[in-house]
């Protein structure tokens, strides 16, 4: 099936599809490849596995859908239209076995009749295990292609860009705005999705041809203008904000430099649409089979590609444009045994069409087509309302043009109905867009009314929806266009109605006996066309979207190969194991060196902020709800914050290390929080203090030194006597300046050294040197958390989870008794101090170990009254632990409940007690 | 070809100088004593020994010496020590400007955006502050624990950039 300006030797690219090798040439898409080898079934349908040929030639193809590449690049449900042919690509047809030729699936054909739209719905209810059954089943029957298994060996990339103009779609219209805009001195981006510039004009070269397209864009580039090909505008978001996906390499194919696609997000002064518009199928019976093609796609595949799809050619249309086809297909050397016009008279074209020797029809609509799977036969027509039939081996057909107007609405525009052309063209705009060229200005058509049989008269071919689907719906009671597509699936998948929303509004429109534009739109979303998860990912696609924030210390932690915690977005050591120590061996192992001598870790991660001025103290009265001013140099003090509702949101310690300099540490998680809590206090509500708070959380590295021997090592660390519980000392340490601060969160007498990040390896060492040879060792986050909920702190984010006042936390006796405080207000609701609040407990097992999360309940079968937050096993004794939010906590203890989680398949026995399981005095912090 | 070189420079004094009042009379008394004015919002300025950037209307990056400031602000303001956290990246060769467009959101390829210029922005999901060095340069304050992923990140995205011009 070779078109005249088409040889053989030109054919240099290899390629298989389903597993035959053809060959292609350069610029072919592998759907114009295909026809040039003969190959016109392509694909399967969704539901009825019925055979599937080449529609289009552009983006909306919904029919010739196929995988491409191999392992991580395999790409499935690429448009067959939408590819270009490369050397070595693998294509494969999809959703059918054992071969594309001979389909088991077909069998749904059959049961056509039992499966309408909704079927899924009136056949497969009942018990939710039930449908687990009957999923397994429905998911390998439909579908389309399979995801990859493997990971994606390319690069995606995210890029910005901004100018006065941007310009979507290089037809004519699209060209000619880029080009003045550019040589008026804007800033123009053009793109295009195609490969090559033109448009429409490389189907309809007649008036302007390649070399002004080439002339054109020559210019624009000379003007400063950047032209984009192969590159889809796929949304249009707030304030002009346009994303545009830009193919680097076709799809399965191996990128240049690794890089396969780039996102662009481009910021516009203002946006031109020149996007064209869609043709129309028409619906007759059978009108979804191989050889029923797009009269405008016929017209391309001559012209661009020089294949000619059809031998014996019927063209049915309402509209003049398909007379330039039947004249391309003519001088192809196609015979056109019958031209079916819809309308009533001849128009101009039609009777130069008839003058020049076509058989014009008018009064003509194709009734229905008949075929095998890989070929059409025989076109029938109602023609004057008498049927008529001839052979053929192709339909073409035009139904009129849809204008693309999803940008325009993805803006926020609306729309109004063009009764001349059949179709929605562009209103008001709600940005700074304005839609040119074909868009705004569609062809004139007549209104087809189908006559073939609705069962078998496909609107949307993706997702085998017929009118008879449509009418069915109507039937049952759907009347809302945005029910219509739900209940039917019609406009879904990867090609959204293009094809097919004109004519089912159409058909609902009748149903309901109003106008078109009575019967309603569904909405226009982005994407415009399919984007890739790994581009919508971008370069974070790798690493789950986020970076890992790496603590100063990280290579040297590294070299002690500990077991990593993601904490927010850092990683921090969980525990440090020797030999073949498990997680939980090696956390008791460093826990009870910290209860019985003395351990290490690294606390760089809290919150950090340096508080300065001569107001500095009154502002932290105002962040903190516990007195600040009244602390002396080189004192410091547990504090803890609360929102403007009186709910603690963080805590942490503060430290005055002079006069009017103050460092206030918070939790690590919080940080950004508190950040920006900070920030609003100092900007809005204190505007006239006179204090500067700067985050330090990255200036400083923290090491924590903690146990009964803690002192010992620090004194010799220093070289001086270590500061006494809740003092501040500024020391040296390896030469180097750093702060102790002298606070516990082990429970046991301990130091925290801050010094500058990027000094901070020598400090480590140093540290790490003196406590060893004090016998102690490295201690990890688990080890910190076994040591932490034994001592009966709190934590953000577990016993602080935003429901907590202090009274519930017991920390009401620390609150700043003058006020002034963030939340003082709030705390005086008369809800915070009622009866029936969550409090703060701790809980022993009498049998059973706790699980971490249970629910209280008293006895089987009742409500919870609480949960554990946090649980563990006391680290000298044994014996398992808990901390826990319970109803009117601080009343019940000695009471027993049971911890149960049903998710877990665990439960115990537990006794309400106080949250702090070891040296409740605090005897221990002091010297 | 793409032409950027990505550099990280060695660990520097970096200080957050902050004023709170009377900032015609710091300004005036900064003048007065190093002899030329504290730069304007999205400027920089100074000498070899200390570079002033301001990114906030109250707030300057200060990279170097910060002796003589303490005096000049009084109890105007005060100098907070950040360079612990911070790594700086030098970006250099033609095509920087298109680098920083890569996961970026900010205009670098703005021409006004030149030498002298400086800017807070975030990249890839890092905030990053620019100082526009020269035509050829520009340098970047990176949080050091982004700095390892970020530099990866910035090696990457240098192959296959798209030029400024194409």
């Amino acid at each position: 099936m070779t078109g005249p300006s088409r040889n053989a030797a030109g054919a240099t690219l290899r390629f298989t599809f389903d597993g035959k090798t053809y060959f292609a040439r350069p610029g072919d898409t592998l759907a114009a490849a295909l026809l040039a080898n003969g190959v016109a079934l392509v694909g399967r349908s969704f539901k009825y596995h019925r055979p599937r040929g080449i529609m289009t030639a552009g983006i909306e193809e919904p029919n010739a859908l196929v995988t491409v590449g191999e392992g991580g690049r395999r790409e499935p449900n690429t448009r067959a239209t939408d590819l270009f042919v490369y050397d070595g690509l693998v294509a494969r047809s999809q959703n059918r076995w054992p071969n594309l030729s001979f389909d088991l699936g077909a069998v749904f054909s059959l049961a056509a009749p039992m499966l309408p739209a909704g079927f899924y719905y009136k056949t497969f209810f009942g018990s939710a295990k039930r449908w687990m059954f009957y999923e397994y089943f429905i998911r390998k029957a439909a579908g389309l292609g399979n995801a990859p298994t493997e990971a994606d060996p390319d690069r995606f990339s995210h890029r910005a860009a901004f100018c006065d103009v941007l310009v979507v779609g290089a037809g004519p219209a699209g060209l000619q705005a880029a080009l003045e805009h550019a040589e008026a001195g804007k800033r123009v981006i053009l793109a295009e999705q195609d490969a090559v510039l033109g448009a429409s004009l490389i189907r309809d070269p007649q008036e302007l041809d390649s070399a002004w397209v080439e002339a054109t864009a020559t210019r624009i580039r000379a003007a400063g203008g950047r032209i984009l090909t192969r590159t889809t505008a796929s949304g249009y978001w707030e304030h002009d904000l346009v994303t545009l996906t830009e193919r680097l390499a076709e799809p399965g194919a191996k990128p240049a430099h690794g890089l396969a696609q780039r996102l662009w997000h481009v910021r516009a002064g203002q946006v031109i649409l020149a996007t064209g518009s869609i043709e129309r199928p028409i619906a007759f019976a059978h009108n979804d089979r191989p050889g029923v093609m797009l009269s405008q796609a016929a017209r391309t595949y001559v012209r661009r590609f020089g294949v000619l799809p059809g031998k014996r050619v019927v063209v049915a249309t309402n509209n003049d444009d398909a007379y330039l086809t039947a004249a391309a297909l003519r001088d192809a050397g196609a015979d056109i045994v019958a031209i079916l016009d819809a309308r009533p008279d001849l128009s101009a074209a039609a009777t130069a069409a008839q003058a020049a020797g076509h058989p014009v029809l008018t009064n003509a609509v194709p009734l229905s087509v008949d075929g095998a799977r890989h070929c059409l036969t025989k076109v029938t027509a109602k023609v004057d309302g008498q049927t008529q039939s001839w052979p053929a081996d192709l339909i073409a057909v035009s139904g009129g043009f849809t204008p693309v107007v999803h940008l325009h609405m993805q803006a926020g525009g609306t729309l109004d109905w063009n009764e001349a052309a059949q179709a929605f063209v562009p209103k008001a705009a709600r940005q700074n867009v304005t839609t040119i060229g074909g868009a705004a200005n569609p062809q004139p058509v007549h209104p087809v009314v189908p006559v073939g049989n609705p069962k078998k008269s496909f609107i949307d071919f993706q997702n085998d929806v017929s009118l008879a689907d449509v009418d069915l719906a109507w039937a049952e009671g759907y009347r809302s266009v945005e029910h219509l597509k739900r209940y039917t699936t019609l406009g879904m998948a990867t090609d959204q109605g293009k094809l097919s929303n004109m004519a089912a509004l159409g058909r609902l429109a009748e149903k309901q006996g109003v106008s078109i534009p009575e019967a309603g739109l569904t909405t226009f979303r982005p994407p415009y066309t399919p984007v890739s998860m790994g581009l919508i990912a971008g370069a974070s696609g790798k690493n789950a979207g986020a970076h890992m924030r790496r603590i100063a210390l990280h290579d040297v932690h590294t070299q002690k190969n500990p077991i990593w915690q993601p904490l927010g977005y850092w990683f921090r050591p969980r525990a440090y194991p020797q030999g073949q120590e498990t997680l939980a061996q090696a956390a008791l192992r460093e826990a009870r060196a910290v209860r019985t001598g003395v351990g290490m870790t690294d606390v760089s991660t809290l919150a950090k902020f340096e508080v300065s001025g001569p107001d500095a103290a009154a502002f932290l009265d105002i962040i903190c709800a516990t007195t600040v001013s009244k602390l002396a140099v080189g004192r410091g003090r547990y504090t803890f914050m609360l929102r403007e509702d009186g709910i603690v949101f963080d805590d942490g310690t503060v430290w005055r290390l002079a006069e009017d300099r103050f460092l206030l540490t918070s939790s690590t998680g919080g940080a950004d929080r508190m950040a920006t809590h900070i920030s609003y206090v100092r900007q809005y509500l204190c505007p006239q203090l006179r204090v500067s708070a700067v985050t330090v959380q990255e200036h400083y590295a923290g090491i924590a030194i903690a146990g009964p021997k803690a002192k010992a090592a620090m004194d010799a660390l220093i070289g001086a006597d270590a500061p006494r519980h809740m003092s501040t000392l500024p020391a040296t340490i390896a030469g180097i300046p750093v702060l102790v601060l002298a606070a516990s969160y082990s429970g046991e007498r301990a130091f925290e050294v801050y010094v500058e990040a990027s000094h901070a390896a020598p400090v480590w060492a140093a540290c790490e040197a003196e406590v060893t040879a004090q016998g102690g060792c490295l201690y990890g986050l688990e080890a910190m958390e076994f040591l932490r909920i034994e001592k009966g702190h709190v934590v953000v984010g577990g016993e602080v989870d935003g429901r907590m006042t202090p009274a519930d936390l017991a920390l009401d006796k620390m609150l700043n008794k003058a006020g002034g405080y963030i939340g003082a207000t709030g705390l005086s609701r008369p809800a915070l101090s009622e009866p029936g609040r969550r409090q703060f407990v701790g809980l022993e097992a009498i049998e059973g170990t706790i699980p971490e999360g249970a629910m209280l309940v008293s006895a089987e079968g009742q409500s919870p009254q609480g949960h554990v937050s946090a649980a563990a096993f006391r680290i000298m004794d044994g014996g398992s632990i808990a901390l826990a939010q319970l109803t009117d906590g601080f009343s019940r203890y000695g009471e027993e409940l049971i911890a149960s989680s049903p998710t877990r398949g665990q439960k115990a026995r537990v006794r309400v007690v106080h949250p702090h399981f070891y040296d409740a005095a605090g005897e221990r912090y002091r010297d | 070809m793409t032409d950027v070189t990505i550099t990280p420079l060695p660990a520097a004094p970096l200080h957050v100088f902050e004023i709170w009042s009377n900032p015609s009379a710091v300004a005036k008394r900064f003048s007065a004593a190093m002899g030329y004015d504290l730069p304007a919002t999205g400027r920089s300025g100074g000498t070899e020994a200390l570079r002033l950037i301001r990114f906030e209307p109250t707030v300057w990056l200060v990279e170097g010496d910060v002796a003589p400031l303490p005096a000049i602000l009084g109890d105007d303001g005060a100098i907070t020590a950040i360079g612990g956290g911070i790594v700086r990246v030098r970006l250099s060769g033609a095509d920087w400007r298109s680098l920083l467009m890569e996961s970026g959101v900010f205009n670098a390829e703005d021409p006004a955006f030149a030498a002298g210029c400086s800017a807070s922005t975030v990249i890839d999901h890092v905030n990053v502050r620019l100082h526009v060095v020269s035509d050829d340069v520009c340098d970047a304050y990176v949080p050091l624990s982004y700095a390892t992923a970020l530099l990866h990140f910035w090696e990457e995205a240098s192959h296959g950039l798209v030029p400024t011009h194409r």
